[in-house]
This record gives C-alpha cells, structure tokens and sequence, in this order.
C-alpha cells in the first residue's frame, strides 16, 4: 500500500481501501477504514499521492506531539547499554506532491487510540499511549497496525533504574518503511527520574524507504533536539 | 488668480511658527508610520502564523505595530516644533499630571502590559473571570475580549481582569470531570464499576493516567451511588463528558443494570386492604 501514485489506483488491505478513480474526468480520492469514509476531489496535472506511515499522533485528533510507550519493567545497572525492541503504534499518511509543495491529504489508522497525561496535571504533557512487550530481536507486527522500534538504552548515572516507559517528542521521529514499518530511537538515562530520548535518523534494514514526515509537510520549523524526560521513566 | 503652491505651503497655521508645510509633513510621517506599522505587524502574523502559539504571536505584533507608530511618532513632533528635551525635562511634572487626569486608562494599561507577560490567560483560553466565562479572543492595551459560549462579544477593562479571580480551564494539560451514576439496590455494583471502568477505557481521550476511579460513594434512599472520577486533556474534557455518561449507561442495562425511579416503601401496621381491585366494584 505505501508508495507512490500518479493517476488512477487503487490499493485494498483487509478493511483498508485506498483509491482515486475519475469520475466524469475529476480525478476523486476515496479512503475506508474501520467504516469510515473519506473522499476529496483532486485537481491536478502533474500531481503524486503518497502513502505512507507517520507519526502517531493525529488521531482521533491532532493534541499532543508526544508518544509514550509502556512496557513491562527493566532493571538496569549503572553504565550498562542495551538494544531492545518495541511496538509503536502505526497511522498511515497520504499526502498529495506537486513540484512545488507537498500537502497532507488524509491521515487513517486501522486500530484504536488511547492518550495519556506524563508527569503531573499541572506541568505534565499529554501523550498518545502504547503498551508494548520488550523483545530481543524484532517482533513480527501485524502490518499497518504496528511498527517495531529499536531503543537503545543507556545507562549513565551511578544507580541501578527500573525503567518501564520511554516518552517521545514526534516532531523528531524518523519512519522508515519496508515489509514493515521501523524507527530507530535512543533513551540515555541521565539520573533516577531523567532521560534523554531522541530518534536516529537510519533505516532499521538496508533498503528500507523513509517516510514523508507530517511535520516536514506542514512547515511547523522544529529542531530536532529530542525530548527530556523530567518526571521518571517507571 | 494665480494659484501659488509654494506660498500656500509657507501660511503659518497661526500655532507658533509651523507653516501649512510642516504640518503636512507631520501628518505625512504618522501616515506612513501606520502604513509601515500595519504591513509590518501583518507580515509578522502571516510568518509567525504557524511557528509561534497565537498569544506570543499576537503580542509580538502588537509590540512590533506601536513600536513603529511610537517610532513615527517621535520622527514627526519636531515638524510641530515639538523639543522633546522639553518634553523630558516636562515630563515629571506632566507625569503626575496625566496620572491623575487619566488614572483609570494607565490602570488599565500596566494591568494589561502585565496580563501580557504574565500570562494568566492566553488568547484562545477558556476562562471564568469576573463572573463573565467563555473563550479568550483577544488582550489589548486596555481590554480583554471574551467570547462566551453563547458567542457574545464582551470587553472588560484589564483592571478588572487583573484585580478578579481568573480561572483558567485550560492552564493545566489535563482536568478531572465527575459523573455520579445511580443503580438500583439489587444491582450488582462490582459489576457496574467494571462496565463503567471498560466503557472509560474505550474513549482515545479519557486518560489512562490518571486512571479513572469509579467507586460506591453512598448509599441513597432508592438507589446506590456510584462516583466515576475521569481525567481528560483540558482542552478536550468537555467532548469526553458529553460522549461518555450516555454511554455507560446503554452498557449498563444492557448488562441488566438500570437506573432506579424514586421510591419508599411504606409499611402499614395493619396490613394493607385493597379496594377497587380487579373484579371488584366500588359503589
């Protein structure tokens, strides 16, 4: 389903039917999903539809720019360093690219969605929250739903830590899609409530294709400076 | 008749020595000041439209707006042979002056200079201030505007804003809301909680943490009373409220748990004869 398209296609995956057909010669993009329609004339010559994942943090509306993922407890000793895998929540994106700008058209996703708040009502973030199980090597995901999120987590403070969330800033996050969808995110624990978390930007298998970013296409300027976690990480 | 512009510039206005000339050079520097200041606060907005929170942006507008005007301001006064060192030396005096002529509108204007950088409210807030609740649509120099929820455009003065309690919805990230939902005595109240507890958990925007709390709270004439205490983000709690009750309450008696109607029971020391029954004739 994710890629490129120019014209007339159409792509169905399960309960997931994207495609744009003309109709008396307007071209008309048609979505469903979990049965709910979205449709939108295009008007364009040279036009591209892109579809692809983006960062989960649009639906059912856009709140927050934060991701949270809970996972069962870890206890790390000081200095230690370790790569482990996660599940994150995938929304899929499809944006529509002329030679001059790039646009979001329509953003979907198959499962459902569930916030959070992190760190106290007063000063705390809203977050969209995921539960997932720490695996060693990479999970099989049920595609579209779920994509698998190698964390390396680093240790660098004088105490061992239980850790059972790690806390996202989604304006840094790197998709990367194959045969499935990937990001690549790092957690340095500075003391016993903070962390450091931040994306790499690189691709978890060779060959994988980067995702257009949301944030990218809505020209919101952010720098990429990861995101500190100030009310602990279990 | 010959018309000779360069004599009509030269006619004093008879206000010291300042000609006709300079008095169109003073209006002309103020125009184009405004003009410059409009373009100016516009393209501020425009580029800032989706980089900086509209509170920040609009302030930043408004600074860079009378800063220009304020600018073209002091550029034209000498044309009116304006000495602004007199104005200094002056200005002590003519300080207290204008502080007692117009002590309510300088209240008004530090009071908001200070909701401006203190940031009780922003614009685009929902607030509750001096009595007057609603939506946060703009702080100006003297005033604020509220929309109420009945969309009605109100101003008040930014004393009164200043000087009033403000409560502000939407400060924190998130805010709790109650439902109290009654079920008959015969119900099964564990039972309840936990259907109440699986419908909360199905809305994307009822929080996990805070987890909802849902509890017997007490034991009423006719019915006992459950409490569900919800967390929601605080911009979104009222969507959440209106969504959820209706729902829980289609899941309870769907499981067989109703809400009662109010009743009393009522012993009679006698028993109880009944006349007019079925069959039977009251004459």
């Amino acid at each position: 389903m994710f890629g490129r398209y120019r014209g007339n296609f159409r792509r169905e995956c399960g309960d997931i039917l994207v495609e744009a057909e003309s109709v008396d010669g307007l071209l008309t993009y048609r979505r469903r999903c979990e049965r709910q329609t979205f449709e939108r004339i295009l008007v364009s010559n040279t036009g591209e539809v892109i579809i692809n994942p983006v960062e989960p943090v649009n639906l059912p509306k856009d709140i927050t720019d934060f991701l949270q993922i809970e996972f069962s407890p870890m206890m790390i000793e000081p200095g230690a360093t370790r790569t482990v895998y996660l599940k994150f929540p995938v929304e899929i994106g499809v944006f529509v690219e002329s030679a001059r700008d790039i646009e979001v058209l329509d953003v979907f996703a198959p499962s459902t969605q569930k916030y959070t708040l992190y760190g106290s009502p007063t000063n705390g973030i809203i977050a969209r929250y995921y539960e997932s199980a720490v695996c060693p090597e990479i999970p099989p995901v049920e595609p579209f739903h779920e994509g698998v999120m190698e964390l390396s987590i680093q240790n660098i403070c004088r105490e061992w830590v239980e850790v059972s969330r790690v806390v996202f800033e989604s304006t840094d996050m790197k998709i990367y899609y194959g045969d499935f969808v990937a990001a690549t995110a790092t957690m340095k624990i500075l003391t016993k409530t903070m962390a450091e978390t931040d994306f790499v930007d690189a691709p978890l298998r060779p060959g994988m294709v980067k995702s257009v970013e949301l944030y990218a296409t809505r020209k919101i300027p952010a720098i990429d400076r990861g995101y500190l976690m100030e009310w602990g990480f279990s | 008749m010959t018309f000779n512009v360069t004599e009509v510039l030269e006619i004093p206005i008879g206000v010291g020595d300042i000609t006709v000339e300079r008095l169109l050079y003073f209006v002309a520097i103020i125009t184009v000041g405004v003009l410059i200041a409009r373009i100016a606060s516009i393209n501020v907005r425009r580029v800032l439209a989706e980089r900086l929170p509209v509170n920040e942006r609009e302030l930043l507008a408004k600074l860079v707006y009378y800063g220009i005007i304020i600018w073209a301001f002091v550029v034209a006064l000498p044309q009116l042979e304006f000495d602004l060192s007199g104005l200094l030396v002056a200005g002590g005096v003519a300080g207290i002056v204008i502080g007692f002529a117009s002590q309510s509108v300088v209240s008004n204007l530090i009071s908001g200079l200070f909701l401006m950088f203190e940031h009780p409210i922003r614009i685009g807030d929902y607030i509750n201030v001096a009595d007057v609740a609603g939506s946060v649509e703009d702080i100006r120099v003297l005033s604020t505007v509220i929309k109420t929820y009945d969309g009605i455009y109100i101003r008040i003065p930014n004393e009164k804003v200043f000087t009033s309690n403000i409560a502000n919805y939407v400060h924190n990230a998130a805010r709790r809301f109650t439902y109290e939902i009654r079920i008959r005595h015969q119900d099964d109240a564990n039972e309840a909680i936990r259907i109440a507890k699986e419908v909360i958990e199905t809305h994307p925007f009822a929080l996990k943490n805070p987890a909802p709390s849902v509890f017997v709270d007490n034991l009423g004439d006719y019915s006992v009373n459950l409490t569900a205490y919800i967390w929601a983000p605080a911009r979104n709690w009222w969507e959440v409220r209106t969504d959820l009750l209706w729902k829980i309450k289609v899941a309870l008696e769907e499981n067989g748990i109703e809400v009662p109607f109010p009743q009393r029971t009522v012993w009679f020391a006698d028993g109880l004869e009944v006349k007019g029954g079925s069959g039977e004739k009251n004459e």
